[in-house]
């Protein structure tokens, strides 16, 4: 099952959450959606379970709108814990199993055994890693063909979050579509195939972590005084942000990293290097260009 | 789909359950207490009888037993038939005194006295074994069905004080979610009512051979009993949902407002201040499912002073009530944002 958003739009009075955002979710796959605190993750998962009505725009489940019957085939996990404080685990998978034709118990009971809670405990009783996992585990017993996750591994140790990103997997090697959210991009980059990254309720970049990881580098460039111009190379399509700092320069480029590099030699620099990226300087260049430029210049030097 | 609820709705029906049931322990307890002074030989025993009295114990063919009383001094004559866990038979004749009326005919639960003057002689009948007024029943078991009413009536307002992403992501529509969620509270409202009903029938077993009078009015009774707690419930319902994030001060000041507005309805209008308050709290109280209540009770000569055609309306309002209110508070949920 795909998701198709179209210019979706969520304002709640003057204060806009999500901004003409548009995203198509490819199935059988594990799709990472990143964002600083505040940038729409949240109420952008809420407007696709029509949790929150959006302003405007259009999302789309295999080319259909969402309708009651979708959610026989769509899971969520939302970010805080929704667990009833005066019910037990146990009672909890009862409420799904009758709720929903494919759950299966067993495999609930089975989950929830693998990350050490017991059934017979009710939900006020549980950390909040423990909610989390309650939560985590009833949506993959769900045998639903989408996941959506909001912060899955909040709260969980680190065992239990390895487990999880490996049920996450999973789910995509069976054919289904996990969508989730991290602030630990760790993990995302483990995990996800495809991410997008929000940024003030836009859509700030997206793709494959793979394309993004090998088209992004940074090309720094260091000239004998602060007298040299590049008016060409800041011209060039490839060139996503330049940074100048007296006699260096940093050049964060999408493609045609070594080309770039020439054109710095050509315009007089003395020494130039190519730096590679991770998804973490990825996702700072997209939400926070400056700080990232710094801080993979200064680790690359450390280095 | 509502199974949350039914949840809700069974842990309920356990406390009802448990008190209801602590109440018929301590009427067993009573029962067994009491039971040397419920037979007329524990009564002879300790009446302190004029020294002319004579007092003359029988036992008739059909095993009933019959004391007489007989005080020539007074005038005074009482037969006493005594028929066990089946009642009591009471018939006195003493000289009319001054304050007696012409007649009077009292029934309370099982018990009728009913007394008729005969010239100088009045004549008093007192039978314990009577049909229950179903009515009372339904009184009692109101009072525990609007407290229960009370208590369940903010299911959608519960899921929305941190339940919504549960209770919106079900495979079920909005309206059909919320309408399951209302029936499985009626349910559990008319089940209060149904239990409060088998424990005091029951605690009344256990005091004498309880029959039960189902016509006229109590019929009325039973169907205002069964609606009246759910029109409550309906009119709470849609005001939690309406103003979800403060739903426990709804519930909690919900009593306290219709009690009040209840009350000044009845004030006496006599200045222009009294009138407007009077005014004001009627037209609030019309919307108040608990004015629309008039159990029938006897009046002076023991007959009940309730009428059929404004019985139909007031039952038709309530019903009424349910309805619209529980529209209004699903018409709201379908409007809720998480």
């Amino acid at each position: 099952m795909s998701i198709k958003i179209s210019n979706l739009r969520k304002s709640y009075g003057k204060i806009v959450a999500v901004d003409d955002f548009s995203l198509e979710i490819p199935g059988a796959s594990v799709f990472g959606l990143l964002g600083p605190n505040g940038a729409g993750k949240t109420t952008t998962f809420k407007c696709m379970l029509d949790l929150a009505r959006s302003t405007s725009g259009e999302i789309l489940y295999d080319g259909k709108r969402l309708e009651p019957a979708t959610f026989e085939r769509v899971a969520y996990v939302p970010e805080r814990s929704v667990l009833y404080d005066w019910m037990t685990v146990e009672e909890h998978v009862e409420m799904s199993r009758r709720a929903y034709a494919k759950f299966d118990p067993a495999r609930a009971f089975e989950l929830l055994a693998a990350f050490n809670i017991d059934r017979k405990r009710r939900a006020r009783a549980l950390s909040k890693g423990m909610r989390t996992a309650v939560m985590v585990a009833i949506a993959f017993a769900r045998n639903a063909e989408i996941l959506i996750l909001d912060e899955p591994t909040s709260g969980l140790d680190p065992v239990n979050q390895r487990h999880v990103l490996s049920l996450m997997i999973n789910e995509a090697a069976k054919g289904n579509s996990v969508i989730f959210s991290s602030h630990q991009i760790g993990q995302v980059e483990r995990a996800a195939e495809h991410i997008a990254v929000m940024d003030r309720g836009r859509l700030v970049l997206q793709g494959t972590v793979d394309e993004l990881k090998a088209d992004r580098k940074i090309v720094e460039g260091i000239f004998p005084d602060v007298s040299f111009t590049l008016d060409g190379i800041a011209r060039d399509l490839r060139v996503a942000r330049t940074d100048r700092t007296e006699r260096i320069v940093r050049v964060l480029v999408t493609g045609g990293a070594e080309e770039i590099a020439s054109d710095l030699t050509g315009a007089g620099a003395m020494a130039v290097r190519v730096l590679d990226l991770n998804l973490e300087d990825i996702f700072l260049y997209a939400v926070s260009p400056a700080t990232a430029t710094t801080d993979i210049v200064a680790k690359e030097s450390s280095s | 789909m509502n199974y949350v609820e039914w949840l809700r709705v069974r842990n309920l029906l356990r406390v009802v359950a448990i008190i209801l049931t602590i109440l018929v322990v301590l009427a067993v307890v009573l029962r067994v207490s009491v039971s040397r002074y419920m037979s007329p030989e524990a009564w002879v025993a300790h009446l302190a009888l004029d020294p002319g009295t004579k007092v003359t114990r029988t036992t008739l063919p059909d095993g009933t037993k019959r004391i007489v009383f007989d005080d020539p001094d007074d005038s005074t004559h009482v037969v006493v038939d005594d028929h066990g866990y089946a009642g009591k038979h009471i018939v006195v004749t003493e000289p009319t005194s001054r304050a007696q009326k012409e007649h009077s005919d009292v029934s309370v639960g099982s018990v009728r006295v009913f007394e008729s003057r005969n010239g100088a002689t009045t004549t008093t009948v007192i039978d314990t074994n009577g049909a229950v007024p179903m009515i009372y029943y339904m009184a009692l078991a109101d009072i525990v069905a609007l407290i229960v009413a009370t208590i369940l009536a903010a299911p959608l307002a519960r899921e929305v004080d941190g339940h919504l992403e549960i209770a919106l992501t079900k495979p079920c529509s909005r309206v059909r979610y919320a309408l399951g969620v209302i029936l499985a509270d009626a349910a559990g409202i008319i089940a209060a009512s149904v239990i409060t009903v088998i424990a005091f029938y029951f605690c009344q077993l256990l005091f004498e051979s309880a029959r039960l009078d189902f016509s006229g009015i109590n019929a009325n009774a039973i169907a205002m009993g069964l609606i009246l707690p759910l029109a409550w419930y309906a009119l709470l319902c849609a005001a939690t949902t309406l103003l979800s994030r403060s739903y426990g001060a709804v519930l909690g000041f919900a009593w306290p407002v219709a009690i009040l507005t209840g009350a000044l309805t009845l004030i006496h209008a006599d200045n222009v201040v009294a009138l407007f308050v009077h005014d004001v709290a009627w037209v609030i109280s019309r919307f108040d499912p608990l004015s629309y209540v008039e159990f029938a009770s006897p009046n002076a000569t023991g007959t009940y002073n309730y009428t059929e055609a404004n019985f139909g309306l007031r039952l038709s309002i309530e019903v009424l009530f349910f309805v619209v209110y529980g529209a209004i508070a699903i018409w709201r949920w379908q409007r809720v944002e998480a």
